[in-house]
């Protein structure tokens, strides 16, 4: 690296310092963190992520027509560092936001000027438009329509497991543009605005005992041209490019605990939950919790080196284990929390956080290992793209999506 | 399963006149008098329609206590109800600690007035929400001790606890000077109540190997009728793999509470060994089997429009009721002279 290099990184890392010292003010970051989970974003934390958006911090590697600086990857890191030691949210947004990012890569110019920025601020809220009760792992079978009239498309079909769609205002939707061609040559990729008529949201009950997700029943729901994103038919595309965003994020986390009471912050969770119980000292649990940890751990370091490997240009194979990794993790620790409670494990409600926490992390792990792509698909993914191996044959892959066969 | 009580009246009424409440009841007494083998296979089909009532807690473990105990008065008092399903009887054998064993007895008994009194917090109580006789295992001075106690005695308190399992009822009881009538036990009580969890963990063993095979069958015909990239998802190797091994789980699990419910029958001398294999491969192979179903059914077994996740959350209670696998598997290894 040249001396150029590192005195200009060091004179942005200096000006980060200097807009949080003044911005980040303590009120803020104690009503963020006691924040809860949820769907919808406060009105404190929209101030906020506007404050960066419109100061350039929250997309740094995007151009400056776009609100953000041009900066390298090793810059937009630096941005994120800061942000992070002082735990202030909305930088690195450039890397994670999977739904400015699809629209900064496919968005016509009238789309993203009306939208990035509303996105980057969480101003608008957004579903995934995906899945359809005949197409889950395998996507490209959906039978959603889109049908171009006039100046806009006409939309009718039906959508399931659509996560937060009640209260979206828009959503990332696949549809069918052309059925006289294969299955993945005829999708084509919109945002479609929710809060129409034609748009009825029906929620699901959860194993969770939540409903964040539903059933999106669309009849004549009219999408702008404009919200066409990528060439008409190359959906395909543009969704494999969100996907990968999408499991690359759930690679990296994941939902914790909701029981609400707080565990220990100095100590791994299993280990502070296994001393509160008195078998810490018991020898079968500390293996199970020594490798419940590992997998954790083993995960981030896999990251870590593929963020390596991709800041020197090499793309790294390890990125697309990360989903996968991640729904071991979760399915291990909600089991070895499990193992750690016990009989107390039977209960559930604000008198038994604990057992509530493990009960809950059992069933969310599910999130991971089936939403997003099942660890199933995932594996094949793993196989075929990343190690080479022959593809399984598709029956239905070169047959005009007409004639394909469904449940 | 979403009401108070936790079970169907009716239901329960035509379980009794079935037979299937007094099955191990002596047909002096009103039950069917078999044992511990037609109790395994009907604790099958109640583990495979995840029946919700206090057959376990009153069918099973109450009256095996009781003619375990061997007190000819209270057993000729007790049995007829508890076979007739017109009193619902229930042990309280544990505390907060969750240890079904004797250290875990938090009860105490002691004689007051020339009468005996029960005091203490237990937990855990199967179905003790709707028990009208409560069997009490207590410290005494004279050591372990049982007593029947009415649910409507005096000193008594009774929470209903917050179960994971909807399915399955649970509840503390405290005891606060109760007075209590004490049951001569013809030997050692906790030997008593040893055989009496023995046989609760063989009709666990039947549910848990019967609400397994359920779940694989209904996820092989998912499989089959389940069409992704133009095929049945069950000619992916993924999920044919997932199945068989699934397969071979359920299998042992069957093998395993039959094998159980025959020794306990034949009161062999190697029963405990049996039986203590059942309670943990019978556990772990549903727990096994529910989770697997989800993850082979995709996104619907993530909702309430599928009954999968109800088989999970059963077979993870059942895998904490009287000894988690863990404990079990120290008891087997113990039994083998290990
Ligand atoms: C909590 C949650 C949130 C979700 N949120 C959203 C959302 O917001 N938007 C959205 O569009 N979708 C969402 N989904 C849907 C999710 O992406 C699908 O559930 C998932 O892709 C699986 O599809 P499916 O449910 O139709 O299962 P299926 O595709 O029917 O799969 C059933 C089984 O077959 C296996 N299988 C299928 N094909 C193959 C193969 N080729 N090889 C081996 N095994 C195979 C699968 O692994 C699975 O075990 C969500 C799902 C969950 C659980």
């Amino acid at each position: 690296m040249s001396s150029d290099n590192q005195s200009s990184n060091d004179v942005l890392r200096e000006e980060v310092r200097q807009w949080l010292a003044e911005n980040w003010r303590p009120e803020i970051a104690r009503t963020l963190s006691q924040e809860q989970y949820g769907w919808e974003t406060s009105e404190t934390r929209k101030a906020w992520l506007a404050n960066v958006v419109e100061s350039r911090w929250a997309v740094p590697r995007w151009p400056q027509q776009w609100y953000g600086r041009d900066l390298s990857d090793e810059q937009g890191k630096i941005v994120e560092r800061e942000f992070a030691a002082v735990r202030a949210p909305g930088a690195g947004q450039d890397r994670i936001n999977l739904w400015a990012n699809t629209l900064l890569a496919g968005g016509s110019q009238a789309l993203k000027e009306k939208l990035l920025a509303p996105l980057l601020k969480s101003e608008v809220n957004m579903c995934l438009l995906y899945s359809e009760p005949g197409a889950g792992s395998d996507l490209a079978g959906i039978r959603t329509r889109a049908d171009r009239q006039g100046d806009h498309y006409v939309i009718n079909g039906q959508k399931v497991w659509t996560s937060g769609a009640a209260v979206a205002d828009y959503g990332m939707l696949i549809a069918r543009t052309d059925w006289d061609v294969p299955k993945h040559r005829g999708i084509s990729f919109f945002f479609c605005p929710m809060k129409q008529p034609g748009i009825e949201v029906r929620p699901l009950r959860q194993i969770t005992d939540e409903s964040h997700f539903n059933e999106v029943f669309i009849t004549d729901v009219i999408v702008p041209v404009e919200n066409l994103l990528g060439e008409l038919n190359t959906g395909w595309q543009v969704l494999n490019m969100a996907l990968a965003y999408e499991r690359s994020s759930m690679g990296e986390s994941a939902r914790g605990p909701r029981s609400g009471v707080a565990e220990s912050r100095n100590e791994e969770p299993l280990v502070a939950l296994a001393r509160e119980a008195r078998v810490l000292a018991e020898p079968k649990l500390r293996q199970d919790i020594a490798q419940a940890i590992s997998y954790k751990r083993l995960n981030a370091l896999n990251s870590a080196r593929a963020k390596a490997d991709l800041e020197q240009g090499t793309s790294s194979s390890i990125m697309s284990l990360g989903k996968l990794a991640m729904s071991r993790i979760l399915h291990e620790e909600a089991r070895v929390r499990t193992e750690i409670l016990g009989a107390q494990s039977l209960f559930e409600g604000e008198h038994y956080p604990r057992a509530e926490d493990a009960n809950f992390l059992t069933l969310n792990a599910y999130f991971t290992s089936i939403g997003g792509g099942t660890d199933q698909i995932q594996r094949n993914i793993i196989g075929e793209r990343v190690l080479g191996l022959p593809k399984e044959p598709e029956v239905d892959k070169t047959v005009p999506f007409r004639d394909v066969r469904t449940s | 399963m979403e009401t108070e009580s936790g079970y169907d009246p009716d239901l329960w009424r035509s379980l009794s006149e079935m037979g299937v409440v007094g099955l191990v009841v002596d047909e002096a007494q009103g039950g069917s008098g078999v044992g511990p083998v037609e109790l395994e296979a009907v604790m099958e089909e109640v583990g495979a329609a995840l029946l919700c009532s206090p057959l376990l807690a009153s069918g099973v473990v109450a009256a095996e206590l009781l003619k375990a105990l061997g007190d000819k008065g209270v057993s000729e008092r007790l049995l007829p109800e508890i076979a007739a399903g017109t009193s619902i009887a229930t042990a309280v054998l544990t505390g907060d600690s969750g240890c079904w064993t004797e250290e875990g007895v938090t009860i105490t008994g002691e004689i007051q007035d020339g009468g005996w009194q029960l005091s203490g917090d237990g937990s855990y109580v199967l179905h003790g929400q709707n028990a009208d006789v409560l069997l009490v295992v207590a410290n005494t001075d004279e050591g372990l001790a049982a007593f029947v106690a009415a649910s409507s005695a005096e000193g008594v308190s009774i929470e209903a606890l917050p179960t994971f399992d909807h399915t399955l009822r649970l509840a503390g009881i405290s005891f606060d000077g109760v007075e209590a009538d004490r049951i001569e036990a013809s030997g050692s009580v906790w030997e008593a109540v040893r055989r009496a969890m023995d046989l609760a963990l063989v009709a666990l063993a039947g549910e848990q190997a019967g609400g397994a095979q359920k779940v694989l069958d209904f996820t092989v015909e998912y499989a089959k009728t389940r069409i992704q990239f133009g095929r049945q998802i069950g000619s992916f190797q993924a999920i044919k793999h997932m199945a068989a091994n699934l397969l071979l789980e359920t299998e042992s699990a069957i093998s395993a509470a039959r094998h159980a419910a025959s020794r306990l029958a034949q009161d062999s001398e190697n029963r405990a060994e049996a039986v203590s294999l059942a309670a943990f491969a019978c556990a772990d192979a549903f727990v096994k089997t529910a989770a697997d179903g989800i993850q082979m059914h995709g996104g619907i077994a993530f909702t309430w429009e599928h009954p999968a996740h109800l088989y999970l959350k059963r077979a993870r209670a059942d895998a904490q009721l009287f000894g988690t696998p863990a404990y079990h598997r120290e008891r087997y290894l113990q039994e083998l002279g290990a």
